[in-house]
């Protein structure tokens, strides 16, 4: 007899409709997967068949045909095993009721008939829903991830025995109930706050102006100023995540296996540091199985390059496009992926190889040579990409760190806040969200100078050797220092500022 | 352009490395055409040459500059691009200093250099890291010519990172080698092209030397010359003025304490440029009065000025670009000082 179970496969982080045929034939007993499934979908055929006997159910001893449809495209994971374990027991008369029809069907079986977590959950349920389906069956390990999702019918569990008894009616199952997401998105807590950070008040000065407005930021300074710390706290002083950007974190974090089922979703935003021996692929994504990269781990939060110099040139040329479009795309000779990645690039550097350059304390026993080659690692067109440089240094100030008073992450991101509000108004309607993704146009409009700015500006460049094409950077930089400042002009004290942070613009290098 | 076979054999002669060997060679014959039978090494060397754009003038030539035929061991070829009549110009300056210039060697630059400039002088150097560059750049900066001799092929840049510069002198001022194309900044070249920058210079100018420096060098080749030698006195603690301080001991400089102690010297006059008086505000005057004794870090700028952070920001961007003050690596602050 055949039977047809229906269940979902991922492409990048859509997900697209996967029939799975069972058909049972007299002949020797056999069991054959067709319809270019992995290894892993092959080696199901152990975990279905041990799985159904542990549940105290008949394997069926025939020759038995499983065919995943579309019969062409590749497909993986361990997610279809129940689907395809429910197919045989259907189609071998185990289960005689038809409501299994209604239901899309997720989860990996263990030897011992229960059910194990499987990622990508949540994109699969979008699109799925996207696709008009509204029932599910699912791992109860990952009931907490779908369960943000209102308007459709979950039903989680924990074994195989349990679903069965759920599609014959011997037992009644129940949907699953919606969980609040201000509630948790509330409870979230980051382990650092940036009432610890002592001292490096231009640097938190700047990160502050960099999250308003949506900026990249280098900065510069000796091993030990607290480089890291900083950007640790980063996300701590971003704007709360909204339900549509937990969603969309939440959906790469499950593709990627990473997500904390416990919790379920994503909320707070990530914060991800690849090490400098970080490969293409690893930030990108890709590989055989595909996989979200880091740069789309870290999308609607913080990608920290530590030592960005120390990556190879080859890996950080391949950020300026995501950089720019907010989207890694991995192509394959056979398929192309898109994985979302906008995030907010934080990058740290040595003044030089030896990191003393410029320190009172140490001397730096760089050449100048040296000196040079170390800072002509990062190539122009990524430095374009990133507004704020800045010089953190690591001189302890004992005497007084104890009288400036530390502001926590709570105030400052109040003023992000604001700033971030001011730019939605400005931006309504376009696609601009912040001032680092103004036009050309937009810079003109919104980032007009009156006469005394713009000699200002002009002086700057002849007095402080700052390249030309640091000047719509500036431009941007400062329209984020006036909306902190709820300047509705952006004025030549705003401009006097932005300067202060182009410190590679300078070329003290000479 | 036709080159006769005495500048042929000249140019091939400038192939040869040592200069030791260039001048047994030149010595050895009465006409340089006598070295050679064969000119095809020239004539492949000057059809690259004139692809490249550059000139060569050669001993044996009218327009060879005198200044040059006066000294022990003339170069017998001069590549050059850009204006020959530099060569000829009794307004040369040369001014030579470390390559690791400090702060202190910074400071005398910026207020020598522009009124050197501003006087009618040229600036005559090597095209080198610090004190060199410093010197070539405030002349492109002031719009005056100014002349690069340098120690290898002219289409080599050596420090690489001066090749903008090197070009820019090129199209407005002069570039000068006594090394044919293709040959790579050697050691030993550095000493040799120094005699040809102070022997084009009417007086060498040294801001700041170190003990073991080519500019002194340059300094004994400008007293061997017969060439005024002017010197800052430096900090008898750094070993950065060091070799100023050596030159001024043994009396063989004259010591210079301002521009004008070099300009007059030279027959000009200087035109002292007016100061632009800048009235500050009151915020922007308690900063400037707070660096007054010493370079401070914008920590404690901000600790004693009791302004925001982003306040005194901008304050500090505009004394930095007022000329007041000068931010250096590591946050720090200084003023600028001014003769």
């Amino acid at each position: 007899m055949l039977a047809k179970t229906k269940s979902y496969a991922l492409n990048g982080v859509e997900g697209y409709e996967v029939a799975i045929e069972v058909d049972l034939n007299a002949g020797l007993p056999a069991y054959d997967t067709v319809g270019l499934a992995d290894t892993a979908i092959k080696e199901s055929k152990e975990r279905v068949r041990s799985a159904i006997k542990n549940s105290l159910l008949t394997y069926p001893i025939r020759k038995i045909t499983i065919n995943l449809a579309p019969a062409d495209t590749k497909k993986e994971g361990s997610h279809f095993d129940l689907a395809i374990a429910l197919g045989i027991l259907i189609a071998n008369e185990e289960i005689e009721s038809n409501t299994y029809k209604d239901y899309i069907i997720l989860g990996e079986l263990s030897l011992d008939g229960s059910i194990n977590s499987i990622r990508g959950v949540l994109p699969l349920i979008i699109s799925a829903i996207q696709n008009g389906h509204k029932k599910f069956i699912l791992p109860a390990k990952n009931a907490k991830e779908a369960s943000y999702i209102s308007g459709i019918e979950v039903y989680a569990f924990d074994k195989l025995a349990e679903v069965v008894d759920f599609l014959t009616g011997k037992s009644e199952g129940k949907p699953l109930e919606t969980s609040e997401f201000v509630a948790i998105s509330k409870a979230n807590k980051y382990n650092v706050d940036f009432s610890e950070v002592k001292g490096q008040l231009v640097a938190k000065r700047a990160l502050e102006i960099a999250v308003a407005g949506g900026h990249n930021v280098l900065m510069i300074g000796p091993p030990g100023a607290g480089k890291t710390m900083m950007a640790k706290c980063v996300p701590t002083i971003m704007p709360d995540m909204t339900f549509e950007e937990a969603i969309e974190v939440t959906k790469i974090h499950s593709v990627a296996g990473i997500l904390d089922n416990s919790v379920g979703i994503v909320v707070s935003r990530p914060f991800r540091t690849p090490h400098h021996t970080a490969t293409v692929p690893a930030l990108m994504g890709g590989g055989t199985n595909a996989r979200p990269g880091e740069i789309s781990l870290a999308h609607n939060g913080v990608l920290f390059l530590d030592e960005m110099p120390e990556y190879q040139r080859r890996t950080l040329e391949t950020l300026r496009q995501p950089l720019e479009d907010g989207v890694a795309v991995v192509s394959r000779s056979k398929r192309t992926l898109e994985y979302p990645a906008r995030f907010m690039l934080v990058a740290s550097m040595n003044p030089c190889p030896c990191g003393n350059l410029g320190s009172k304390t140490q001397e730096c026993k760089c050449t100048p040579s040296e000196i040079h080659r170390y800072i002509s690692k990062l190539s122009g067109p990524l430095l374009d990409r990133i507004d704020l440089q800045i010089e953190v240094d690591g001189i302890t100030y004992e005497d007084f760190r104890s009288s400036v008073p530390n502001e926590s992450s709570a105030t400052v991101k109040e003023r992000v806040e604001k700033a971030r509000t001011i730019q939605r108004a400005r931006y309504a309607g376009t696609k601009t969200k912040t001032n680092d993704e103004m036009t050309n146009a937009q810079v003109k409009k919104y980032c007009a100078l009156d006469n005394v700015g713009e000699a200002l500006l002009k002086n700057a460049f002849t007095k402080l050797n700052m390249t030309a094409r640091a000047s719509t950077r500036v431009l941007k930089v400062a329209r984020t220092i006036a909306d902190l400042d709820g300047s509705i002009d952006v004025l030549s004290k705003h401009v006097a500022e932005a300067i202060q942070y182009r410190s590679l613009d300078r070329k003290y290098w000479d | 352009m036709t080159y006769t076979d005495d500048q042929k054999a000249l140019i091939m002669l400038s192939t040869v490395e040592w200069y030791s060997v260039r001048k047994k060679r030149f010595e050895s014959v009465d006409k340089p055409s006598e070295l050679y039978n064969d000119y095809t090494v020239a004539d492949n060397m000057i059809a690259k040459m004139e692809k490249a754009g550059i000139k060569v003038i050669t001993i044996v030539d009218e327009d060879y500059p005198n200044s040059l035929k006066e000294i022990f061991d003339p170069p017998y070829t001069l590549y050059y691009q850009g204006d020959k009549n530099l060569l000829y110009s009794k307004d040369l300056l040369a001014i030579v200093g470390s390559r690791r210039v400090s702060t202190y060697g910074r400071n005398v630059m910026q207020n020598f250099a522009p009124e050197f400039v501003k006087a009618g002088l040229k600036i005559i150097s090597g095209l080198a890291r610090g004190v060199d560059s410093i010197g070539h750049r405030i002349s492109l900066e002031n719009n005056s010519p100014t002349v690069a001799v340098v120690a290898n092929g002219l289409d080599i840049c050596y420090p690489s990172e001066n090749s903008d510069m090197q070009m820019q002198i090129a199209k407005t001022g002069l570039v000068v080698s006594e090394y044919p194309m293709g040959s790579k900044p050697l050691q030993y070249h550095f000493p040799e092209r120094n005699r040809i920058i102070s022997a084009l210079s009417q007086a060498v100018f040294i801001p700041e030397a170190g003990e073991k420096s080519g500019s002194l060098i340059t300094a004994d080749y400008a007293i061997e010359q017969g060439k005024e030698l002017f010197v800052v006195p430096g900090n008898i603690f750094s070993p950065m003025s060091a070799g100023c301080n050596k030159k001024i001991k043994e009396l063989q400089a004259v010591i210079t304490l301002s521009p004008d102690d070099v300009i007059s010297a030279l027959g000009k006059t200087s035109k002292k440029c007016v100061k632009e008086v800048v009235q500050l505000d009151f915020t922007a005057q308690a900063i400037v009065d707070l660096l007054k004794d010493e370079a401070l870090h914008f920590d404690e700028i901000l600790q004693k000025s009791e302004l925001g952070v982003g306040e005194l920001s901008s304050v500090l961007s505009q004394l930095e670009i007022l000329g007041i003050i000068r931010k250096m690596q590591g946050n720090y602050f200084e003023i600028i000082p001014q003769l």
